[in-house]
């Protein structure tokens, strides 16, 4: 009798001691820490009709360099810079509630937009907003202020006990308990939690060794999302094969003319677009090779380069490539620069072309790969896409992230309008009304991109006169230029 | 018959007499206009603001708002003649006409050429001598080949074999000079003005290289050798037309022998 009973108690011991911890529970669980997902983070804490659920955010890496942000902005600006239209800021100013923490002298309103072709500088639209009444086309922004500006939000809304922020946390798994994998998880983490039967509730399990069972699991995990792969759901596109290279540079000048500017050369689109004073990011799309030569040049020539793609023919920009794959140092490509610009005169140099640049910061050019996505649908039972987990553009217009925004958006009025009804918000019946929302217009924007991207990628010049022709046609009409301008606008 | 005796009879009785309006109407235009011109021109001033005022900025806006209605282009060059698009469609019509019928005449082939070099073709040769390194090198040091800046006597000196030296033998027995080429007027763009010049003077060259002689024969030889490795236009059009002039015997030995060759 005591010897079962002692086996009991040390078998129940052993049983004890190697027992992982039940998961906790939690209403929503978000997984990355970008934009997307503390976006949506601090709508669903803004909104006084989601703001009791308990949510938990999970960053693999860490968020630090965002809060310290927040506090401490560094002088100079960073390179991955985002276009965020007049929506999304009204947006963050009242569903989210995170302009107020925004550090707004690091933001730069602009005008308009030049967009010209590679072939013809004379093909050009002109965006003004002027013509539709409004003060702003859009304004540029860091990442990172965004990010820090979220993070604050939600900080300063004090509801500790139902927000939980893990980062420097990574996903190890995601288990769907219904099919348990046996082999390799312990059959403690799919036993029914006492009190609520059995619960199909995805279950993540965390590098610290925690996991936690949620009723709703959001994956705002960039391309490559796990949760997007957990939830089975196919995403479609393709690679452009071609980089985008960012770099924050100075102007010769503080550009009155408050406008972006966008040439589309056959490589790929070249953008450079205002920040504060006489600061300026570009954002340069071009073939791999082109690429690594541009990260590579000379710091004193990529200046004088990105001037010169503004502006000269591609012959001569091919040529100039040339030599400067031969040497990232060669000065006699300056020299051919100074030539061919001196062909152009001054009167057509100030008034048709972006300002010079003349200097790049020291570090701040980089590169990553372009690709088309978009997932077949943002829902699965239990499961949420926002962000690039969901779809992945072009950044040639600049829809990217505004595009996430918007998600955020749908998916908290869907979930509000759930949490009206008394539903399951992780049942498919509240989130199909995001994928409707949400969807088609995201799935217009990349079609339209990835389109304007293979239009301008050609040389072939029966295109070429007739984009040209259709360019200047709309250059023309302004009703339509201004029904472009206010699709973005409030 | 009736009717026309009540009209008789109507015209009659109310005297309707038809009056000619238009020539009076035109001769009160213009003898009018001598005069109460001074009228009208006073009151186009006033409406647009130039009669009472006289400063800086009527001044403005009459350089605004007075600009005649055609102006032709500055000039981009010495010596360019910038022209209105109808004047190069005449100048093309009549010099293809003056150079068939007297191709030994220069002013006729000269105009052919140059009106005939359309940007779009320039511009292509523009682009293949920019994509080459030598190219590039031509463009930017801008040679040019007249008899001051060719050495001929250095270039006598050279081996026979060599382009120089072919170059000279060949301009001393055609009695020839660099000189002759007539400087390029009518093309609107610095460079490829720049490069039609420089084809021009290369022609010698071709005659050198190929070693055809200044007759009619030979020159179209060289012009149809001219369109096929750099593709003026024309030279195209000189080759089509040119040998419909001549005897029989010439056009055979053009076309059997020449222009296979050239091909």
């Amino acid at each position: 009798m005591l010897s079962r009973s002692i086996r009991y108690f040390s078998n129940s011991a052993i049983r004890a001691a190697t027992q992982v911890a039940p998961p906790t529970l939690q209403d929503v669980v978000i997984i990355g820490g970008g934009p997307a997902g503390l976006s949506l983070l601090a709508t669903l804490k803004n909104s006084p009709k989601t703001k009791h659920l308990n949510c938990t955010l999970i960053e693999g890496g860490s968020l630090d360099k965002v809060r310290e942000f927040a506090t401490n902005p560094p002088q100079e600006y960073t390179n991955r810079c985002v276009s965020i239209t007049p929506k999304t800021i009204d947006y963050m100013k009242h569903k989210i509630g995170s302009w107020d923490f925004i550090h707004e002298d690091r933001i730069k309103e602009y005008q308009g937009i030049i967009a010209y072709d590679g072939q013809d500088a004379d093909s050009r639209v002109e965006f003004d907003v002027n013509s539709i009444g409004k003060d702003n086309l859009a304004a540029m922004c860091e990442n990172i202020n965004i990010q820090a500006s979220l993070l604050a939000k939600v900080e300063s809304l004090g509801l500790e006990d139902t927000t939980t922020i893990k980062d420097n946390t990574k996903v190890v798994d995601i288990i769907n308990p219904l099919t348990p994998d046996l082999e390799n998880h312990d059959l403690n983490e799919i036993d029914e939690v006492p009190g609520t039967g059995k619960l199909d509730w995805p279950i993540i399990k965390l590098s610290t060794g925690e996991s936690i069972q949620t009723r709703l699991l959001v994956g705002c995990d960039g391309y490559n999302s796990p949760v997007r792969k957990y939830a089975q759901i196919e995403s479609r596109g393709w690679q452009y094969n071609t980089f985008g290279v960012v770099a924050t540079v100075k102007l010769q000048y503080e550009d009155f003319r408050s406008v972006g500017w966008q040439r589309f050369l056959t490589t790929g689109p070249l953008a450079i677009l205002p920040l504060s004073e006489d600061n300026a990011t570009i954002v340069w799309s071009s073939t791999p090779e082109l690429s690594e030569i541009l990260v590579k040049v000379n710091k004193d020539i990529f200046p004088r380069l990105v001037t010169a793609a503004m502006v000269l023919e591609e012959t001569d920009l091919k040529y100039i490539y040339g030599l400067l794959k031969e040497n990232p140092d060669d000065l006699s490509a300056v020299e051919e620069i100074e030539w061919r610009m001196s062909k152009v005169p001054e009167v057509v140099l100030e008034e048709r072309y972006p300002a010079a640049i003349v200097s790049v910061l020291d570090g701040s050019r980089a590169r990553f790969p372009l690709k088309l996505s978009h997932a077949d649908t943002y829902v699965a039972p239990r499961v949420a896409l926002v962000g690039d987990a969901a779809h992945t553009i072009h950044p040639l217009a600049g829809q990217g992230l505004n595009m996430g925004q918007s998600d955020v958006i749908h998916l908290v009025e869907a979930l509000e309008k759930g949490i009206d009804r008394g539903l399951d918000l992780g049942s498919t019946l509240v989130l199909e009304s995001y994928v409707s929302n949400a969807w088609p217009a995201n799935h217009a924007m990349l079609g339209i991109c990835d389109k304007m991207h293979k239009l301008f990628s050609t040389d072939f010049y029966p295109l070429v006169l007739a984009r040209g022709l259709g360019m200047k046609t709309v250059n023309f009409l302004s009703p339509v230029k201004d029904m472009m301008m206010k699709s973005i606008s409030l | 018959m009736l009717r026309n005796n009540s009209v008789k009879a109507i015209a009659q009785s109310q005297r309707i007499v038809k009056r000619p309006f238009v020539v009076a109407a035109a001769a009160n235009a213009l003898l009018g206009s001598f005069e109460f011109y001074k009228n009208i021109d006073l009151a186009t001033k006033m409406d647009k603001g130039q009669l009472h005022y006289e400063d800086a900025n009527a001044q403005f806006n009459k350089k605004r708002t007075d600009q005649p209605f055609f102006t032709r282009g500055e000039p981009e060059y010495p010596g360019h003649v910038p022209l209105y698009l109808h004047e190069k469609l005449l100048m093309f019509l009549g010099s293809s006409l003056g150079a068939y019928l007297h191709p030994e005449r220069n002013e006729f082939i000269v105009a052919l050429g140059e009106s005939a070099a359309v940007t779009p073709v320039l511009r292509s040769i523009q682009t293949t001598m920019l994509n080459d390194p030598v190219g590039r090198q031509i463009l930017r040091e801008r040679p040019r080949m007249t008899s001051t800046s060719l050495d001929l006597d250095h270039l006598r000196a050279l081996p026979s074999n060599s382009i120089g030296g072919t170059y000279v033998s060949w301009l001393d027995r055609e009695n020839c000079s660099p000189d002759t080429r007539v400087p390029v007027r009518y093309i609107d763009n610095e460079e490829l003005a720049y490069i039609y010049q420089r084809y021009r003077e290369c022609h010698d060259f071709y005659h050198a290289i190929t070693g055809l002689p200044i007759t009619i024969e030979g020159e179209i030889a060289v012009k149809v050798f001219e369109f096929m490795n750099i593709g003026m236009p024309m030279s195209g059009l000189g080759s089509l037309f040119a040998p419909l002039r001549l005897k029989k015997s010439q056009k055979k030995r053009l076309y059997d022998v020449y222009y296979p060759w050239a091909f």
